[in-house]
């Protein structure tokens, strides 16, 4: 099998998973299919994303399909997020199972979404296409939209239409972005039509009109930025991920949201590279970045509810990504290091948040206190993320947000650099006041018993060490992987390499 | 012709922005359906490939006849006839449609897009049609007139990529048309849900979730 397969099979195998499952009957085979189906898709993403950052970009399917090192960043990062949330939907269900809370259909829908998402996602990522990006990133909110409402009450069903009609509006406006970025590199063919390929716009970039371009990547990241969580197009966002089952928020932020800042990314180098454009898109990013680092602090302050209080984090840390990936240059590769580590983070938080909800009964925050006397695991889980999502030294996010510092007092932006650290103050006081909490106050009702096994403390040691690990060194291939795929984002186009233009 | 066919694109628009009966509505989206997929069959005129004919087609048979028909299936159903008090009323929403229509003339105007003088209406009707989309999400209550603007935004987005890039990529038009239709039957059920716990698809009582 060569390596071009790879890319088929890594969108078509979880897709026959999703098949799969609305043939099984048993809740049991319904959760064997959400294990097996997100270990496969981990397995595949994870070799393409290895392949691609040994050997060069892979290419299949007649240049429709297309893995560079920006891709396999982001396809490495899926990996992690996926198996890793697929484990804990097990575990996370089965417990549903013995609390008699989960029917068999509702298991086999979990598990038919589940994998078509993670099918979706791999698609959106492997595509060299535009049109069908657009497509894969518009599908996953279709998959998830029901995953929201998968225990069905009042408020889940608020938060799914609230997510369905915003995302779909606001995907549709990323489509007539696209639109527009094609129209453009229409004027510039004579004669072939263009197949919104990246690779093609790229290429033609320098000759792109650039009022077109700019009225493209406004509905672009108006479009995906509605979908990543960017202030102030963030409001379905808190709802969604609170109401969510707690495997289902941590696909959400851990992915859901670098998924669709990939398609904004993509555009970037070609924005570069039109004439007269330089530095605007980023400009923009820049602008929403900071917006979403500011709103994300603030609203932590008043929350009541341990998932919406993780989910404004996600706005917050979404916009630090925002605003490195707007700075350039050191601030792309402190925002893709970011992205891991804060997904890695956010991860064991909505886990731990997840598991204690189910010890509770509930996710209000004055309802969940002494998680480290309910579970041990899971206490130590949610404390040591929170203190990793505030930037606390020895976890990784900690290297990565004193990066994104560096890199704004580099570009000497020192009123920028007081008021992100301003937020991240916020964001301290926010988080760490409902850690202390959580994890030591004492509650008035004792908690329902939830059988924490060997498999919970695994997938805790597991993404703890790799916070804590990241956090001591940067490994090489992250580091090369990392600054290849900034390279690609901070790239001038490659015709004006040709041309001898330098931005 | 087509300039007459865009005329009532137009019309169909502000029109959508006046009637407050789903019957009347729906007929109004089979009417945008079916004037859409007149306009991609005769954009490109005899330069029309099999293929593009073929697309049309589909998108004609899913934008005129299906998404009408499996709403009106779900306004039946869920006992729903028209959209009582929407947030903006429709007097107003008339004449903000007016104002819409301007901005969308401006805006074709401007926007240096090379199409063939034929299509002359295309992109501001588009343009306009994608605004008044937008404005039914905004400005309604009902989940099912939501839904409808959503219908209406995309129908605008369509017109505009038929006269603007022409010859998108069939596998591209394709997954979108996929989208739409997947779009539609996710809301439909999720339409179901919300009335069978709701009782009604006010979505102005959606608003446990707050801060």
């Amino acid at each position: 099998m060569s390596a071009e397969h790879l890319l088929w099979l890594t969108v078509l195998g979880p897709a026959v998973f999703a098949l799969a499952a609305t043939l099984v009957r048993s809740t049991r085979a319904s959760l064997a299919i959400v294990a097996a189906g997100s270990l496969v898709s981990s397995a595949l993403n994870a070799l393409i994303a290895i392949l691609v950052l040994a050997r060069g970009p892979l290419l299949a399917g007649a240049g429709w399909f297309r893995v560079d090192a920006l891709s396999a960043c982001h396809l490495a990062l899926l990996a992690l997020v996926g198996a890793s949330s697929g484990l804990y939907a097990v575990i996370y269900l089965a417990e549903e199972l013995r609390q008699g809370s989960l029917t068999a259909r509702q298991a086999r829908h979990f598990a038919g979404l589940w994998c078509g998402t993670l099918a979706a996602l791999a698609f959106l990522l492997v595509s060299n296409n535009l049109g069908l990006m657009w497509v894969g990133l518009e599908t996953t909110t279709l998959l998830t939209a029901f995953l929201i409402a998968l225990h069905v009450s009042r408020e889940s069903l608020e938060a799914m239409w609230k997510y369905l009609l915003i995302c779909s509006v606001a995907i549709a406006f990323a489509f007539m972005g696209t639109l527009l970025a094609a129209a453009a590199a229409t004027t510039t063919h004579s004669g072939a039509p263009p197949a919104l390929f990246w690779t093609d716009l790229i290429a033609v970039a320098p000759r792109l009109d650039p009022a077109l371009m700019r009225a493209a990547f406004l509905f672009l990241i108006v479009g995906y930025g509605t979908k990543a969580g960017l202030a102030p197009m963030h409001n379905w966002l808190p709802d969604a991920h609170s109401q969510a089952p707690a495997p289902v928020s941590a696909l959400f932020s851990c992915f859901m949201l670098n998924a669709a800042l990939y398609c904004t990314l993509r555009f970037i180098p070609v924005m570069e590279g039109v004439p007269g454009c330089a530095g605007w898109a980023q400009g923009l990013l820049l602008g929403f970045g900071l917006i979403s680092v500011v709103v994300g602090a603030g609203f932590m302050l008043f929350q009541h509810d341990a998932k919406r209080l993780f989910a404004y984090c996600s706005v917050e840390h979404v916009g630090l990504i925002g605003l490195g990936l707007g700075l350039g240059g050191l601030g792309t590769v402190a925002a893709l290091l970011h992205s891991v580590n804060h997904s890695l983070a956010k991860a064991l938080a909505f886990f731990a948040a997840g598991r204690l909800g189910q010890a509770h009964g509930t996710h209000e925050i004055a309802h969940m206190s002494g998680a480290l006397r309910t579970s041990r695991a899971w206490g130590v889980a949610l404390l040591a993320s929170c203190l990793a999502l505030v930037g606390a030294a020895p976890f990784a996010t900690f290297l990565s947000e004193l990066l994104l510092l560096k890199a704004l007092f580099d570009h000497g932006r020192t009123a920028l650099l007081v008021v992100v650290l301003a937020a991240l103050g916020l964001a301290f006081v926010g988080l760490m006041r409902h850690a202390i909490r959580l994890a030591w106050a004492r509650g008035e009702e004792p908690p329902r018993r939830i059988t924490v096994g060997i498999a919970d403390v695994a997938l805790v040691s597991l993404v703890l060490a790799a916070l804590i690990a990241l956090g001591v060194v940067i490994p090489t291939p992250l580091r090369q992987a990392v600054q290849a795929a900034a390279a690609i984002v901070n790239a001038p186009s490659a015709a004006n390499l040709v041309a001898g233009v330098r931005p | 012709m087509l300039d007459r066919l865009m005329l009532v694109l137009i019309l169909s628009d502000l029109a959508f922005l006046g009637v407050s009966r789903f019957s009347a509505a729906l007929s109004l989206l089979a009417l945008q359906g079916a004037l859409l997929g007149a306009l991609a069959l005769a954009a490109h005129g005899s330069a029309s490939t099999e293929r593009m004919v073929l697309l049309a087609l589909i998108g004609l048979i899913l934008r005129g006849v299906l998404f009408p028909w499996l709403l009106r299936r779900t306004a039946r159903r869920a006992e729903i006839v028209e959209e009582r008090n929407p947030l903006v009323g429709f007097a107003p929403s008339l004449l903000i449609g007016l104002v819409l229509l301007g901005i969308a003339m401006t805006l074709g105007a401007r926007l240096p897009l090379r199409t063939s003088p034929m299509l002359g209406l295309v992109v501001p009707a588009s343009l306009f049609t994608v605004f008044t989309g937008v404005f039914l999400v905004v400005a309604r209550r009902k989940a099912l007139s939501q839904c409808l603007g959503y219908l209406v935004l995309d129908n605008g987005i369509y017109g505009f990529g038929v006269a603007t890039v022409g010859n998108i990529p069939a596998l591209v038009e394709l997954g979108t048309l996929l989208d739409a239709l997947v779009a539609v039957l996710v809301m439909a059920i999720a339409m179901y849900r919300l009335r069978e716990e709701f009782d009604h698809m006010n979505t102005d009582q959606l608003d446990t979730l707050r801060g």
